[in-house]
């Protein structure tokens, strides 16, 4: 089954600067590959040429000025099997990573490509949201560095006509730092009906510095900052992870459409907001 | 465009279109073995070794992993000479109409070959993409656990 027919020619670019080059030169029909999952699983017949970024060097994960740079055609897998999430977030980031989609997948999709694709129900998009990760790009001559909710507030899909992801950056948060994740599906390789991430900093049990962010609601990923207002400065109990669950339910901004109604998306994030605090009481 | 790869131990150089799926051009060339089913890369059954990582061929792009070494299932085992894990799942009754066989044992091949210890719940989540619709995988998770026993035993 020929899906791209179109592309008559692929480039193996040596260095970034060569990569975005390239995309620039080529024009509106070129795409860079990542693991190629979205390419291939849903082709788009105008695609004539292809960018691989094998030589590139691009697959990583270090410490780097007290932060976790991970290159863009680093895989899920690869992210979770790393030495460096064994302990991040008390393991947590680890756990979710192993529990997205299916090893198949884990072992194709890339950060680079989730982030570009951005899909409205992507976890990793949802996590690094939650996670307030950087995006590094490179546009043939510098690279640049943008907080990822700047980024997609920004018209990234034009930029990223002209330049590559790089990398991603993750803040090493200390200890006093929380993060939970849920995702919910009907099947192993089915994509998430909703995901839901938080991270906390809670000192003697006072909520601080909260992120809360809601994807596959289902349209893209955003931050819930009534949400986040409502947590700033509570004391961390059952009672409040009740409340909480509650207040999510009532508030969360989510629609229905073919897979899952409004009311059951908004139910579930309730539920899960729940479980997240009350998770974070047992660690 | 010319691609060439190490196929089971054997140099092999195909011609290729840039946008071709790696699975259709390893059948073209006979490595019918290799199972092609959703071409969306959530069933599995297209699974072999790249570079030493299971992956889905119908969602990979032959271009991409020019070069690279693939193991298909008939490299891990033959029917005369076959793989403790092959024989495993013959003896567990893991196989039933065996379409998604080659798949799920590449994807536990991966697994004990990084991981020779696993817990269940690493066995379950080194085949969550292989579906199958015969053995309701209660055999085929029998047969990994008794094909690590065997590998221990030596034999
Ligand atoms: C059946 C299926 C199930 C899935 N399930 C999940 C799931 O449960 N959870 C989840 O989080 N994701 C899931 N995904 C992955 C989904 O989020 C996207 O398909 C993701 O983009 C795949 O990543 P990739 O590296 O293969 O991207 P690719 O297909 O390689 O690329 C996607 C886009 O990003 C661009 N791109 C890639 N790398 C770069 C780069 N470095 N710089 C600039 N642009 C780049 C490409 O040009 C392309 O436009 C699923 C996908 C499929 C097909
Ligand atoms: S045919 Fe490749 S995963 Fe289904
Ligand atoms: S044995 Fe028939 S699909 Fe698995």
């Amino acid at each position: 089954m020929l899906k791209l027919k179109e592309v008559g020619q692929c480039f193996y670019p040596n260095t970034i600067e060569e990569a975005a080059k390239l995309l620039k030169e080529s024009g509106e029909d070129t795409r860079i590959v990542g693991g190629g999952l979205h390419l291939t699983a849903f082709p788009n017949p105008a695609i004539k040429t292809l960018i691989f970024l094998n030589n590139l060097k691009l697959n990583y994960i270090k410490e780097i000025d007290g932060k976790i740079s991970i290159g863009a055609t680093t895989t899920i897998s690869e992210l979770a099997n790393s030495a460096e999430m064994n302990g991040y977030l008390k393991g947590n980031v680890k756990k979710l990573l192993q529990s997205i989609a299916s090893e198949l997948l884990r072992n194709q999709i890339t950060m680079g490509g989730s982030v570009a694709q951005r899909e409205p129900y992507s976890d990793i998009v949802t996590m690094l949201l939650t996670l307030r990760a950087d995006i590094v790009i490179h546009d043939g001559e510098k690279e640049i560095k943008t907080p990822i909710s700047d980024f997609y507030k920004s018209n990234f899909r034009a930029t990223l006509k002209k330049s590559v992801i790089k990398e991603v950056l993750l803040e090493k948060f200390d200890s006093t730092y929380k993060f939970g994740m849920k995702r919910f599906t009907r099947n192993a390789t089915d994509i998430p009906l909703l995901n839901f991430g938080i991270l906390a900093q809670v000192n003697e049990d006072t909520i601080k510095n909260v992120s809360i962010v809601v994807g596959a609601r289902p349209g893209p990923a955003e931050r819930f900052a009534q949400a986040e207002e409502f947590l700033k400065n509570k004391t961390l109990s059952k009672e409040l992870a009740e409340e909480f669950g509650k207040f999510v339910e009532e508030n969360v901004d989510v629609a229905g459409d073919i897979r899952v109604g409004k009311e059951y998306r908004a139910h579930i994030a309730g539920i899960f907001a729940k479980r997240i605090l009350n998770e974070f009481m047992e660690e | 465009m010319k691609v060439h790869y190490k196929i089971n131990g054997e140099e092999k150089e195909f011609d290729i279109q840039p946008g071709e799926l790696l699975l259709d051009v390893l059948r073209r060339n006979n490595y019918t073995e290799i199972k092609g089913n959703c071409y969306l890369g959530t069933c599995g059954a297209c699974a072999v070794l790249i570079n030493e990582v299971a992956k889905a061929t119908c969602t990979t792009l032959a271009a991409q992993v020019n070069n690279a070494e693939i193991i298909t299932i008939k490299g891990i085992g033959t029917i005369s000479e076959p793989h403790l894990l092959q024989k495993a799942f013959v003896e567990k009754g893991a196989v039933q109409c065996g379409f998604c066989t080659p798949g799920t044992i590449i994807s536990a091949y991966a697994l004990l070959k990084n991981n020779p210890d696993p817990t269940e719940e690493d066995i379950k989540r080194s085949i969550d993409g292989n579906l199958c619709r015969c053995t309701g995988y209660v055999q085929q998770i029998e047969a990994i656990k008794f094909a690590i026993k065997l590998l221990k035993g030596g034999k």
